[in-house]
Order: C-alpha cells, then sequence, then structure tokens
C-alpha cells in the first residue's frame, strides 16, 4: 500500500527552503536548505534539539515569516517562494562577467548580452516567485492548518470557545450561522469537549481542554495537511496521551497527513511513519521510523537516541549517552556535506569523515 | 454526629450506590459564565468612593449642560452697568435682588459668576470631550498601524522624534496668533500634535501583543491583519485606552486653564478666560470669590474625571476581577 503511494504526487514538497533573519549585522540561518516530500496520509516526523529550527521550518510552510530562497509546493501548486536564490544568481553572474570582461581579448558584447539575458530570465522568476507569494489568505487556511506549541498563548483570551471555532469557517465565506454552530458543536464532540463549553472563554478550560480547542481549530476546516508545532510538548503525559490519540484517530478517519514536529522521541517512535532529523537549521537525516530508530547513521541521531531513557532500571545502569561532536565549522567544509541516499528510503547529510 | 440513615428512607444500597463515572460529566466546568463588561462593572461600584465620585461627575457635566441652557445666560447683559460689576455677593443680591445667580457676587462685566462657571464649565469640558475623542481616534487608530507594519514604523519614529521635540506650548502659541482665538482653534491647537504621543503608547503595547501565538494562529486561519487588529489587539487594550483617556480629558481642562491664564486662550467665556478675568481684577475689592470659584469648579472637574477615569481603568484591567 505504501509503495503504491509513494509513486504518487507527494501532498508536500519542500525544495531548499532557506529561511534566514537579519539580526542586525549577521544574519541567523534558522532554516538552511532543507528539502523533503510529505506523502499523502501520512505522518512525518521532525525531530531535533531546541532551536534547530524545526518551528520555524513549520512557520514556513504555512507561510507565517516569508521565506527567503526556496520553493514549496502543495498538491503541485507552489505555494510559498523566496527569491534571495535568483538574486544571489544576478549577482554572481554580474561578477563572473565583470572578471571576464576585464580579461584581454574578452569578446565583450558577447559576454554581455549572455548576462543581460541571464539577468532578465532570473528577474522572470523572481516576478513568479512574487506572484506566488501572494496572499491567497483563505485558500490556503483551508488546505494547511496549524496547531501551536502553547495551549494557554495560542487561544485569544478575549474569544469565547465557539468563537474560536467559528472564526475559520466564517474566513471560508460561510454564512449560515446555524450550519456554522452544528459544525462548531460536532467538532467539540468530536474532541471530547461539551456543547456547553461554546460560551466559555479558553481561561476557564484546563490545559488539555485548551489544546483540544486548539486541534479543533484546526480541524474544523477539514485540511489535507496539519502542522502540528509540539502539540504535546507542553501538557502532562496523561493529557499527551488523549491528544495523541485524538491526532491518531482524525488521521484514520479523514486520513489526515500530519507534519509532526516534536523533541519527544518516544512520541514520534509510535506516532510517525517517517521521521526527520534537524541540526542546526539543516535535515541530516530523514528515514522510515522503524529503520532510523535501528540503523542510526548520522551521528547527531545516534546521539539524539542515545539520549531517550527507557523504563527500565537494568537498562538505564547502563545507557551511556553518546555526545556529538559537529565538525569544526568551517564554511567549506559544512558545504561539502552532502545529501546522499545511503539504503533506499533513507538519506543522510554528512561529510566523509562522518 | 449521628444520622440515621433509616429515616431518610434509603436502603442500605441505596447509600452506598456505586457513582458511575463519566467522562462527558468530567469535562464540565463548575464556575459561573463569566462575562467582561458585567465584571467590570461589578468590581468599578464595589468601591463607595466610585459611586461618590460617579454621582458628582454626572451631577457636575449634567448641570453644566442644562443649568445655562435653562436660564438663557448672557455674559454681557449687564456690561453697560458700571455699578454692577466686581459685586461681593451680599452687595449683588442687594442690588440685583435675591436669587440663585447671584449667590457668588458679580464679575468683571457684570455677570453672575454663578451662571459664568457654570457656563465657563460647558465650554471647558466640551472641549475636553471632544480633544479627547479625536486624538483617542487618531491616536489609537495610528498607533495600530503604526505598530503593525516595520515601513511604517521606520517613517513614524523620524515623525515622533522631530514632532515630539518640539515643545506643544511654543506649537499652541503659534496656532493662537495665525488664527483668530476661537474654540474650534483651540480643538486643532490641541490635537495637530496631541495625537502623536498617544499613538506612540500604543504602537509600544502592539508591538508587545502583536507576535503572541494567538495571532499567528488567527493568520494562520487566514484573517487578514486589518482584522486581526481590530478584532484580537484593539479589544485587549481597553484597559490602557481607558486609563490614557482618564488621563488625557482632565489634562485638556488644566491645559485650557493654563493657555487662557497666559493670555493665549480662546474667545470664549471659558474657565480658563473667566480665571484670567478675575487676576487682572484683583486690586479690586470683591474679587475673591470671583477668582476662586472657577479654580474650584475647574479643580473639581479635573479631579473627578481622573479619579473615576483611574477606577474605571483599574476595574476594565481583567486582572481585578477575582
Amino acid at each position: 500500500m505504501r509503495g503504491e503511494m509513494s509513486h504518487q504526487e507527494p501532498l508536500l514538497r519542500v525544495e531548499h527552503l532557506c529561511q534566514y533573519f537579519n539580526t542586525g549585522d549577521t544574519v541567523t540561518k534558522a532554516v538552511d536548505d532543507v528539502s523533503f516530500d510529505i506523502r499523502q496520509g501520512e505522518v512525518f516526523g521532525l525531530v531535533g534539539e531546541s532551536g534547530c529550527g524545526k518551528t520555524t521550518l513549520g512557520r514556513s510552510i504555512v507561510r507565517l515569516c516569508p521565506i527567503t530562497s526556496g520553493n514549496v509546493y502543495l498538491k503541485g501548486v507552489r505555494i510559498a517562494a523566496g527569491v534571495q536564490s535568483y538574486r544571489d544568481a544576478i549577482a554572481r553572474a554580474k561578477s563572473e562577467y565583470a572578471i571576464q570582461s576585464g580579461r584581454p581579448g574578452a569578446d565583450r558584447a558577447a559576454l554581455r548580452s549572455r548576462l543581460d539575458a541571464f539577468v532578465r530570465e532570473q528577474e522572470r522568476q523572481i516576478r513568479l516567485a512574487r506572484q506566488d507569494q501572494k496572499p491567497c489568505g483563505g485558500k490556503l487556511a483551508a488546505q494547511i492548518q496549524m496547531i501551536f506549541q502553547d495551549p494557554v498563548d495560542s487561544l485569544e483570551p478575549k474569544m469565547t470557545v465557539g468563537e474560536i471555532l467559528s472564526e475559520g469557517l466564517f474566513l471560508q465565506g460561510e454564512r449560515d450561522k446555524k450550519a456554522v454552530h452544528r459544525k462548531v458543536c460536532g467538532m467539540l464532540e468530536l474532541v471530547g469537549l461539551e456543547r456547553e463549553h461554546i460560551a466559555r472563554y479558553p481561561h476557564e478550560l484546563s490545559g488539555g481542554q485548551r489544546q483540544r480547542v486548539g486541534v479543533a481549530r484546526s480541524l474544523i476546516l477539514e485540511p489535507e495537511l496539519l502542522i502540528a508545532d509540539e502539540p504535546v510538548s507542553a501538557l502532562d503525559v496523561s493529557v499527551q496521551a488523549q491528544v495523541i490519540q485524538l491526532l491518531q484517530e482524525m488521521r484514520e478517519k479523514s486520513g489526515l497527513t500530519i507534519l509532526f514536529i516534536a523533541h519527544d522521541l518516544s512520541v514520534v517512535k509510535y506516532f510517525c511513519d517517517r521521521i526527520g532529523v534537524m541540526y542546526g537549521g539543516r535535515l541530516v537525516e530523514l528515514a522510515e521510523a522503524g529503520e532510523l530508530f535501528a540503523r542510526p547513521l548520522h551521528p547527531y541521531t545516534r546521539s539524539l537516541l542515545s539520549a531517550v531513557p527507557l523504563p527500565d532500571p537494568v537498562y538505564e545502569k547502563s545507557r551511556r549517552q553518546i555526545p556529538y561532536r559537529p565538525p569544526a565549522k568551517q564554511g567549506a567544509a559544512a558545504d561539502a556535506q552532502a545529501w546522499r541516499e545511503a539504503r533506499p528510503g533513507h538519506f543522510v547529510r554528512c561529510s566523509g569523515a562522518e | 454526629m449521628d444520622i440515621n440513615y433509616k429515616e431518610l428512607g434509603l436502603t442500605e444500597e441505596e447509600l452506598f450506590s456505586r457513582v458511575d463515572h463519566n467522562e462527558l460529566e468530567s469535562e464540565k466546568i463548575t464556575a459561573p459564565r463569566y462575562s467582561y463588561w458585567k465584571s467590570v462593572f461589578r468590581v468599578f461600584f464595589r468601591s463607595k468612593v466610585n459611586i461618590v465620585i460617579l454621582g458628582l461627575l454626572l451631577f457636575t457635566v449634567l448641570f453644566a449642560y442644562i443649568y445655562p441652557n435653562v436660564t438663557h445666560y448672557d455674559p454681557y447683559a449687564n456690561l453697560m452697568n458700571g455699578a454692577a460689576k466686581h459685586l461681593s455677593p451680599s452687595k449683588a443680591m442687594a442690588y440685583f435682588g435675591k436669587s440663585i445667580h447671584w449667590i457668588l457676587g458679580a464679575g468683571a462685566s457684570g455677570e453672575p459668576t454663578f451662571d459664568a462657571i457654570w457656563n465657563g464649565s460647558q465650554i471647558s469640558i466640551s472641549l475636553a470631550f471632544i480633544c479627547g475623542a479625536i486624538n483617542m481616534t487618531v491616536g489609537v487608530l495610528v498607533g495600530a498601524v503604526w505598530g503593525f507594519s516595520k515601513k511604517v514604523d521606520a517613517f513614524m519614529m523620524e515623525v515622533y522624534n522631530i514632532v515630539g521635540n518640539v515643545p506643544t506650548i511654543l506649537i499652541i502659541s503659534v496656532m493662537a496668533m495665525l488664527f483668530s482665538p476661537s474654540f474650534w482653534t483651540m480643538v486643532f491647537a490641541l490635537t495637530v500634535v496631541g495625537w502623536i504621543g498617544i499613538a506612540y503608547f500604543i504602537r509600544t503595547q502592539v508591538i508587545i501583543i502583536r507576535d503572541r501565538e494567538y495571532n499567528l494562529a488567527s493568520k494562520c486561519l487566514g484573517t487578514s491583519t486589518f482584522k486581526i487588529a481590530l478584532r484580537n489587539i484593539l479589544p485587549f487594550m481597553t484597559s490602557i485606552i481607558v486609563t490614557l483617556l482618564a488621563t488625557e480629558i482632565p489634562s485638556y481642562i488644566s491645559y485650557e486653564v493654563f493657555l487662557a491664564y497666559i493670555g493665549l486662550g480662546m474667545s470664549e467665556m471659558s474657565l480658563g478666560r473667566l480665571i484670567y478675568q478675575a487676576e487682572g481684577a484683583m486690586v479690586t475689592p470683591g474679587w475673591e470669590l470671583e477668582f476662586w470659584s472657577p479654580v474650584a469648579i475647574a479643580s473639581i472637574i479635573a479631579v473627578v474625571l481622573y479619579v473615576a477615569g483611574q477606577n474605571l481603568g483599574d476595574a476594565s484591567d481583567p486582572r481585578t476581577h477575582m
């Protein structure tokens, strides 16, 4: 079954996505050249330490921040595009032209026309990217939705649960108040809350109830892709199970595709089909869940997996955490790290030494 | 404590039957429903001081608007009558006969001081409310846009740095020189730069709230930035805005009095103009009430407005609703 799926067009395709932030004089590379596909109906896990760019990647995909370069396709339609790579290409071509035309005996006219043609093409690409980047607002919102990490902070404190849930529907152009009310009630029931909660404010709910409201808010639009940004990390263990179970049910019921961002490996292991490991803004390893846990290739993945505790005192006594020492940060060496397929479906990015 | 269970008419089984655990039941909230504005007024009226202050405020404002209109007050009725000027209450009543108009004596144009202060209050309160409304509306709207857009921010910061550093008194002096000093000139002078301070304050608050996760979530649903500003961010600032209003409105009254006192006031007989006129008559016998009554009423209005506004600002902060 899964074999058939992989031949289909992937639901989401991310190509060389970069998200840089200007922080004063330096540029922070929050997400750097990340590419992956998410297939229809699968749960794609994204793990990595705090600050490695998982959340930023999720937010870039729903276009909360305009991306620096790269492309994001949803079912083959480009939904986000960055222009920096084209700008860089123009700058490179211009400096190359300056060097070459300076050489004795260079055919300046030919070089010049070639440069002009190249710049025109790149500018056309920039225009296209800008066009795709234009807000298509509600259309995208109905297809990709996001669950946020902190259930306290992600619900507007001055809106009732009913208002929070119906906001998306009204924005989708639904005008029939009764239909909206029916949908909201149905959704509340689905996430295990009561009708009575419609008129309640978020601060009256418990943490688990709030997160379920957050889940309901995303699911009520019936999105095809759900980006769950650490949906359980702010909850205690019993409530974590509730939320995960809810997502699992939704997935079985409506074939929901989920990008599951987490740092808790034990949750990811049982919930995800494929897992991507991020480190320092880059995707360092990507494999099926079982394969990744059985045969981690990248040293960082090994270190990460060795840090997972098990409820087994005998094992815990002998567990040794493998420390990860990233190779010295030399610009050239870092670029030399290649993205290669070590086994079928198992990708890893590392330098020869690793 | 002995309870005879038999008397309750229940059998052993009924008394100790198992209560079923109901999942939905456990999700119920026992606390009563919460309504924002109801809680605001509940907290506000909990304090006796607030009730007294609000009563005083209502009385002053209503009296200032109704009394001069009922009595058809004309400040220049006795202008040509030299004997009617600067009279103490007893002399005025002896001259004009006993009536409520003369209980505070007569002023510089022979007008009854009691009527004059209420007419002046009406003008001053109108000025304060109109200036407050204009400055708050413009300030809050501009501040919201200013806080949201980085491009606007860069531009507005420069404007603020330049305009904010010119002393307001200078701008108002120039206005008063350029235009005839009427009521609307005064409104213009007080609002032409008055909004920028409020806008800056609001901008800072917007920047604090703007990137909260629930606003990102709303953006995810496809809400436009404008709608987020209007529906999510402005309501959040109710308490801040009310508190700001509480300081702004009385400040316009004080400002008008001050400007009139230094001779930059408007031509209408506002409280400031009354004080200015009485100050010029300080050597004449009978000036005391003519001077002190507008000072007293201006102070009372300013203080009452300020206290009521501050306490309403406190009450509109949801953290006080416990």
